[in-house]
Order: C-alpha cells, then structure tokens, then sequence
C-alpha cells in the first residue's frame, strides 16, 4: 500500500468535498439569494408545453442529459496541458473555475433562458444587445466552430495513428453498430434492451477486432496524419448531413456506454490508488513559465475549459435543457450539478495524468491520458496482462469523446452557415452540403497545419471567451432585474480579460515566429507553431502561420467588440436599476403600508 | 434532523426512490437526446403534413380543398400546437442539439 500522500487519493476526495460545499454551500446561497428561485413560478415547459421542443422532464433525467451533452474531450486534454506547469496549478483551476465560474454559468444560462421564456442566447442577445450585437454573436460562433473543429480532427487522426493502430476498427465498429441500432430502432420497431445488447456486444467485439486487425499506414507519422484527417472529416461529414436519428443520436447513444464506463473505472482507480500503489510521478508544480506554452496566466486558465468552465455548456443550458426544466428550483441540480460533475471527470483526467511521468506538451505524449488510465485501473481488472486491451479501449473512448461531440459540432456549423449566407449574394455557402464541405475543408487545412497545442489554445480562448460574454449577458439581466450581479459580474470580467490575453498571447507567438524567419531568418519557431508535412516547407509554414495570425487577430476583434457591447448594455444596466421605480398612483401610500 | 410529527418514510419506498432517480440518470443520458431528436423529426414530418392539408390557411393552396375537407378532421386536433410551434421565435442557438 502506497503512502496516501504519494497517490492522487488526497486530493481527489478533497476535490470532490469542495464540490460538495459548492454545490450545497455557495450554490444553494446563490439559488436563494441572487435568482430567487421559486418551485412555484410556471418554468417555459409548462407554458408552451407542445410535447417535442418543451415538456416537463424529471430532474434527474434531465441532469443525465445535460451532464451527458457538456462532458468531452475538453476535460479529458484540457489538464495535459495545464500539468505542464505541475499538477497543482492544473488542480487549483480545476477547483477554483468550478468553484466560482463554471458551475455558476451554466446554472445560469439555464434560468435566465427559463425567466426569458425559454428562448436561446442568439434572441437574448439580441433583446439585450440589438441587431449589431447578435450579429457579432453569429460572426464570433462562425470562427469558434471552425476552431473547435480543426482541434478536434487533429486529434482524432493523432489518435487514430497511436496504439499500434488498434483503435481505427473499433472506431469504424461503433460507428456501424450505431447505424444498424438506428435501423433495428426505427425501421424494424425492435425492443431498446434488446438493441442496446445488440449495439455494445458488437462494440466488445470491435474492440477485440482492433486488437486483432490493426490498421496502420505506412507513409510516416507526418503524412499518416493528413490521410487521418481526411478519413475524419469523410466520417463527420456524412454525420452531418445524414439526418439525426439516422446517424449522430445512435452513435451518441451506443457510444455512451464505452466512454462512461471509461469515467468510472478511472475514478475508481484514483480512490483505489493507495491501495493499488499507483503513485504520482509528475512534478506538483514546475514554475509559473513554460518555454512553449508561454506564462502560467492566461494560458492554464484557457488551456483547461470544460472541467472548470466552457462556452459552449452556454449554448446547450439555453438550448435545450431550460424548455424542459420542471420547476425553477431544478435548475440548481440540472444546470450547477452537471457541470460540478463534469469537474470530477476533469479530475480523474488530472489523476491519470499525474501518474505517467515526462510529459511534455508538444510531444507525441497527447495520447498519455490511455498510459495514465492502464496505470490507474489495471490494477484492478487483471494486472499488467489487460494492459492492450485496456489501451485499446481508452483510445477508443478519446475517440469517440471527440468524434460524437465533433459530428453535432459539424451539423451544428451547417446549420449557423445556412443562417449567415442563406440568403444573398453568398447564398451557394448556405447550401447543405457545400457548407459542410466548407467547414470541414477549412478545418482539415487547419488540423494539418497547425501543431495541435496552438490550436487547442485557439479553441480554449475562444470557448472560454464564450463563457465570458454568456456571464455577462446573465449579469446584463441580473440588472435589469435589480437583482444583486456582484458574484457574475466579478468572474465575467475576469473570464473576459483573461481569454482576450490568452488570445493576444497566442497570436503573438504566430506573429513572433513569422518575425524570427523574415527577420533573423530561424526556422525553429515557424516549426513549432506548424506541424510536419507543412512544417518541412517553409513557405508553406510562413503562409498558414499568416493565416493562424489572421484567425488570432479576427476572433480577438469579433470577441472584443461583443464584449464591448455587453458591458456597455450592463452599465447601462445598472445605471436603469438605480433610478427610483416611479411613485404609484397614490403616492406610494398603499406600498408603505404594506412595509 | 426531520420533523418529528412526520411519520418516518418506509425503507422500501425509499429504496423505489433511489431506484427510480438511478433510472432516470440512465435514461437521461443514454436515450433522452435519442427521444428528444425522434419527436423532433417527427415534428417536422407533422409541420410539412399540416402544411400540406392546411396550406389554404396561410394562402397556400397546396392540395384541392376537396381533399383538404376530407382530411381535415384528422388535422383539426393538431391545429393549436402546430400554429404555436410554426410561429415561435427561432434562433441558430436553438439548435445546438
């Protein structure tokens, strides 16, 4: 039995106990104090109960859910970049985002979106904010989706070119199995249990298929991953086009048993650490400057987003969640609890991280978190003898943590094209199928060109960005309601600054590198921000390094100029909250009394 | 500590409980996007049929009104719901999921 101190054990029940004092201290005070929240007020499924868009759902089924559409690959990669400035920095973001942002966001876009009659962030900001202000919305979620895109096929096609190849036919594996349920489900009527046995002995023996059949290509890992992407971006696009039942909720739904067994199973070994004698190998803290990823201020705080916060858990509160909300008062456990648990999951992540040493975050150590998870739960399923399986099982549930999340991001891309260049004189981009083929074509060329770092820290300054302006537009309607906005206002402010630093810094480190070929004619910095094949040609480098300066320098003005409009609308505000309500009829007579 | 006039609730009711809420986290993150993005399209489908029977109401006459009166009772319980889904204020952000 290893030393308590030497295994991550510690520090994962004291996480878990300050989520309980968030949740049972901070947030209950909040619910109370600030939203007010009443079980007796009729919540928007009630209102407009139609039985499709909005209808009451119990609250723990509705926690599954959202806790189910907000966890991904975010908190899974988020903490092996943040470990490289040691894991207690990483640790205290993880508890402190959570702690005092992460969970207060997404419990409030859920009720405001439930006060605001169960409508979405795009009609709120333009109540809030006007035309301009929406637009900016649109324009700033444009570019943020082609980010998230371009990060997540990279590393996909990383992963599809690590462990040996195993992991490429248990991903084709799901995928089919996901289809033919979709089939049996809908076209032959068949039973849900029986399609669900269905579906996951077929992902068992897909796994064991990969195992058996490892698909590898042999022109060299630089090129690999470009062939990678592209059969990626192949996948999403026919998932986005296909229609939802047909193939991204199947998938979603048969996927979901591999990658939360995945969650449980390391959350088990890192309580079960001292006992099996797993202890940390990683260095608690490094200093306060990495060489590669720059200071320790803002980038941990965007290089680890969902887990302590994330944007686009906005987007899905006000979306879907708050029209099916059953009572005001469920909000607290729907909206804060989810994205608490989504916490822990960032957690385990960190757990299995902390227990591989040498990790480096340029290096081909991006896929560490499958040697963290063999490290943690082998012990318990058999020894060092399950370790393949094991790997192939972990890399699978990387996989598809980012391919599920990645399909609803491509349709979604589709469907906000459709909005921006529907009509007009670019109404051709509007089109379905050209949409999605440009989205996807932009994001591959980013994915092989960009080191995967760079823009992993693209797509946290802008989710995190999102974040911040969501904050504000919650303290916007705190407000106008004259209800107290210090606890949003204080982190929205601090959410805002620190992803416009984080994205000037990232910027910058494209501009410097440029700088340093034209300039002092050193490559070195050019190869660090791009990535083999393109990196080998220098031309090639310095063009998309120009490029990555021009996505910088765009989602840095669209998000400044948002943010400038939401402050502005809250000052205004507030300063509509401290005029006196005007004097009823009577002189205030009736209301004094009242007093 | 609970309110000692209220009678302690039996073991086994609390056990259905917990069962219950179990199920329902299940539920909710296995299958209730897969319901929700079935009733979805299911809407749709509705949308386009009511469309088709009840075009003239909205000056579009799709199919010859003899038709329309025929299918009209089948249609008719289904009016108030598809005007409120037809007209409600919809965004980008509303499809996310």
């Amino acid at each position: 039995m290893a030393g308590l101190l030497e295994t991550p054990f510690l520090w994962v029940v004291a996480t878990i106990a300050l989520y309980a004092v968030a949740y049972w201290g901070y947030g209950k005070w909040v619910d109370r104090n600030v939203w007010r929240s009443d079980a007796k007020k009729a919540t928007p499924a009630h209102m407009y109960m139609d039985g499709v868009e909005y209808f009451p759902v119990s609250r723990y089924v509705l926690w599954g859910y959202q806790f189910k559409s907000v966890a991904a690959l975010g908190p899974i990669l988020g903490p092996f970049i943040g470990i490289a400035y040691g894991w207690i920095p990483a640790l205290l973001w993880i508890i402190g985002g959570n702690f005092f942002i992460g969970w207060l966001q997404d419990y409030g876009s859920m009720m405001l979106s439930v006060r605001k009659e169960g409508r979405s962030f795009g009609p709120i900001t333009y109540e809030f904010t006007g035309a301009k202000g929406r637009n900016n919305l649109l324009a700033f979620v444009l570019f943020y989706l082609i980010i998230i895109s371009a990060t997540f096929i990279a590393l996909i096609a990383q992963f599809w070119n690590a462990f040996g190849g195993t992991t490429f036919v248990p991903t084709i594996g799901v995928l089919l199995s996901g289809l033919l349920c979709g089939q049996l489900l809908y076209k032959l009527k068949m039973n849900v249990m029986a399609v669900t046995v269905i579906g996951i002995g077929l992902v068992i023996v897909s796994i064991y298929l990969g195992m058996l059949i490892p698909v590898t290509m042999p022109w060299g890992a630089a090129w690999n991953t470009v062939y990678w992407a592209a059969i990626c971006a192949v996948i999403l696009y026919v998932a986005a086009i296909l229609p939802v039942p047909t193939f991204i909720q199947p998938t979603n739904y048969l996927a979901f048993y591999p990658a939360y067994t995945a969650i449980m199973l390391l959350l088990l070994g890192a309580l079960l650490s001292p006992f099996t004698g797993v202890p940390v190998a990683e260095p608690a803290f490094v200093g306060v400057w990495n060489n590669t990823i720059g200071p320790i201020w803002p980038i941990l705080f965007v290089a680890i987003a969902c887990g302590a916060i994330s944007g686009w858990h906005s987007l899905v509160s006000s979306s879907s969640s708050s029209k099916q909300l059953d009572i005001e008062t469920d909000a607290l456990p729907v909206g804060g609890g989810a994205m608490l648990s989504e916490g822990l999951l960032a957690l385990a992540s960190l757990a299995a991280y902390s227990v591989v040493a040498g990790l480096s975050p340029t290096g081909a150590s991006v896929t560490a978190w499958v040697g963290g998870a063999q490290a943690l739960v082998s012990p318990l399923v058999g020894g060092k003898s399950a370790n393949a399986v094991l790997a192939t099982f972990f890399g699978l549930v990387l996989i598809i943590y980012a391919l599920t999340v990645q399909a609803l991001v491509t349709r979604f891309f589709r469907l906000v094209a459709g909005e921006t260049w529907g009509e007009g004189r670019f109404h051709i981009l509007g089109n379905k199928h050209v949409a999605t083929f440009f989205g996807l074509g932009v994001s591959w060329v980013f994915a092989i060109s960009g080191s995967w770092w760079a823009l992993w820290l693209y797509f946290g300054g802008a989710n995190q960005l999102l974040a911040g302006l969501a904050i504000m537009l919650i303290a916007i309607y705190l407000a106008k309601t004259r209800s107290p906005t210090r606890n949003y206002v204080i982190p929205g402010v601090f959410m805002v600054v620190t992803t416009l630093a984080a994205l000037i810094w990232e910027t910058w480190t494209f501009v410097n590198a440029a700088i340093q070929y034209v300039v002092y004619n050193n490559a070195a910095a050019l190869a660090q921000q791009t990535r083999p094949p393109v990196s080998g040609v220098t031309l090639a480098a310095l063009a998309i390094d120009a490029v990555f300066v021009g996505v910088g320098v765009a989602l840095f003005l669209v998000g400044l100029s948002m943010a400038i409009r939401l402050f502005r609308t809250y000052g205004r505000s507030k300063a509509e909250g401290r005029v006196p309500a005007p004097a009823a009829a009577d002189g205030g007579e009736l209301e004094n009394k009242s007093h | 500590m609970g309110d000692p006039n209220q009678p302690a609730e039996p073991k086994g009711r609390k056990r259905q409980k917990v069962s219950q809420a179990a199920k329902g986290v299940l539920y909710g993150m296995a299958a209730h996007g897969h319901v929700t993005a079935a009733l979805r399209t299911r809407m749709y489908l509705e949308h386009l049929f009511m469309f088709i029977t009840l075009g003239d109401m909205l000056g579009v006459p799709v199919i010859p009104p003899y038709y329309s009166l025929k299918i009209l009772p089948y249609a008719v319980p289904n009016i108030k719901s598809w005007k409120q889904r037809v007209f409600r204020e919809r965004d980008f952000t509303d499809q996310v999921f």
